[in-house]
């Protein structure tokens, strides 16, 4: 069954749509991220214009953090003080990013910064991320025990003035990393249509020693307000917000999450992190082959700037 | 009468002069609704040649071509180059109001229609429809083998159906991805190689129910639209998050 896309301005089959949305949601759901830097991809590559993919992309993340959010709020798993200085810069880099983002696609350079953008972002962090969990792995079956890889020392920017105590997250710092932090996240995530989570929970945990018990949650709640803001945004600045997709994916999304979920909980800790790390570099592979083999056709038409 | 003798006059200045056919054109439908469900429509155009007994006599009999011309836009080709280890866009040609479907219908392939000459006399093709100076070269080859591709140029050999050697109906196939605006169907009668007679019918291809109630609401009243959205996703997480509650 086919389902015309009132903004993409073209039919999908429905099943399709749905089906990605349970696959994004299972794999959300299965690791606790948002998904979005695998939606963002799959619709570009069924032909969704890549403004339409990422503006709706946010709705998605918004909506799938909401589950998650009310879960972990449920569990008081969230530092509700963190995530408010995380949100304010967050908003502020959100603006940033849509006004960035307009410009990019009027310029008619969105598209190769989207590709280039994935490629170092998705290489980086889960080459990180898998070397990282591959030397957890490798140790646990030497049987040596975890060093803790963050130490008790105060690091400089730590120090920076307005100096602020989180007592859920057992640590003090100065507010103007934290405000850098959720402004990075926030333009990175509304310009390339992520939420940002595989970025927010590592830099929490190694950044600010952010005890892994609330770190989730309170990146699910953060994500949340600033996809909510991206979501606005792109609907008032680029007008690439498509509803009818948004719907079907989220339909989709929530019952995969729900799937994913309970898969997720048979994983170990480093087997997670593995196949996760996979997962984000394959992704990052699919967008480095785009860029760096040879093309099969030289010519293409820029579906950004079609203007009808 | 007076009726009697104006239908005189008529008919001897028409005795005088041969005139060349009449071409009478219908189209199936003047608006096309494109809706949730929509993938694609078909239109139909009747057309009749009159022709009385002033006529002039014609060995062969007729043929009929005709293009369908979709609303203009800007299409921009961009081309890629080694820059490094990447490729990258590095140049690009915009072509401006051209035809964003654009598709030719005939009974037979049209080289034996018409020949070259008398295609560009029709502008049969997207070619002829492309900016001054700008119809040749690498960019617009590419252009039309691209945008071939997505199904917005046609070339349907199989549209022209004659069900009296007078009377004909020309099926015009729309992709799903048709763009909304006016499209033109240009029809010409060809006798022998040579085009007797043009004449020129169209429709709106126009979003319509929910679907163009959404696409105004995006456009005319963005902040509305983006409530309405934020509104949805945060209902459905946490209609979801009730469902499959676990604890």
């Amino acid at each position: 069954m086919q389902l015309y896309l009132p903004i993409a301005e073209l039919p999908l089959s429905l099943f399709l749509l749905l089906g990605m949305g349970g696959a994004i949601g299972f794999i959300s759901g299965m690791f606790g991220v948002g998904g979005g830097f695998l939606l963002t991809p799959l619709l570009i590559f069924v032909g969704v214009p890549a403004p339409v993919a990422v503006a709706t992309s946010s709705v998605h993340i918004a909506a799938s953090s909401v589950t998650g959010s009310i879960t972990y709020w449920r569990k008081q798993a969230v530092d509700f003080r963190l995530a408010a200085i995380l949100i304010v810069g967050g908003v502020a880099g959100t603006i940033a990013g849509a006004f960035t983002f307009n410009g990019l696609r009027k310029l008619g350079q969105l598209d190769l910064v989207i590709t280039l953008s994935y490629v170092t972002l998705l290489m980086s962090v889960g080459g990180l991320m898998f070397v990282e969990s591959v030397g957890a792995l490798l140790d646990r079956h030497r049987g040596r025990t975890m060093t803790p890889r963050a130490q008790r020392v105060h690091r400089w920017y730590e120090s920076l003035p307005l100096q602020m105590r989180f007592p859920r997250s057992k640590m003090a710092t100065s507010l103007i990393p934290l405000i850098v932090l959720g402004a990075t996240i926030g333009f990175i995530g509304t310009v390339l249509g992520i939420g940002g989570g595989f970025l927010v929970v590592p830099a929490l945990i190694y950044l600010f020693r952010v005890p892994t018990s609330v770190v989730v949650g309170t990146s699910l709640f953060q994500i949340l307000i600033t996809m909510i803001a991206a979501t606005f945004l792109h609907a008032m600045i680029s007008q690439a917000v498509d509803l009818i997709l948004a719907v079907t994916l989220v339909v989709g999304g929530v019952i995969g999450a729900q799937f994913g979920a309970r898969a997720g909980q048979r994983l170990k800790g480093e087997e997670f992190r593995i196949l996760l790390a996979v997962l984000i570099l394959l992704v990052g592979l699919r967008f480095a082959h785009d860029i760096i083999g040879q093309p099969s056709d030289r010519y293409s038409i820029n579906t950004t700037e079609l203007e009808r | 009468m007076m009726r009697r003798a104006l239908t005189l006059i008529a008919l001897l200045s028409s005795l005088l002069s041969a005139k060349a056919e009449e071409l009478v054109l219908a189209v199936s439908t003047r608006e096309i609704a494109i809706t949730s469900s929509f993938t694609g429509a078909e239109v139909s155009v009747f057309g009749l040649i009159e022709r009385d007994f002033t006529t002039v006599a014609r060995a062969g009999s007729y043929d009929v071509v005709a293009s369908v011309q979709g609303p203009l836009g800007d299409i921009v080709v961009q081309q890629k180059s080694r820059v490094g280890p990447i490729w990258l866009n590095t140049d690009k040609l915009r072509f401006q109001r051209v035809p964003l479907f654009f598709s030719v219908l005939s009974g037979r392939p049209i080289a034996d229609v018409l020949d070259e000459e008398g295609q560009k006399r029709l502008k049969l093709g997207i070619a002829h429809h492309l900016p001054e100076g700008m119809q040749s070269g690498a960019f617009a080859l590419a252009l039309q083998r691209l945008r071939g591709e997505e199904n917005a140029l046609l070339r349907d050999e199989k549209a022209l159906n004659f069900v009296r050697p007078n009377l004909f109906t020309l099926k015009i196939n729309l992709p799903g991805k048709a763009p909304t605006g006016l499209y033109v169907v240009n029809v010409s009668v060809i006798s022998e190689g040579v085009a007797l007679k043009s004449a020129q019918t169209g429709f709106v291809v126009r979003k319509a129910g929910f679907d163009a109630f959404i696409a105004s609401t995006a456009r005319t009243q963005p902040a509305v639209y983006a409530l309405l959205t934020i509104l949805m996703s945060v209902l459905l997480g946490w209609l979801a998050n009730i469902a499959f509650r676990r604890d």
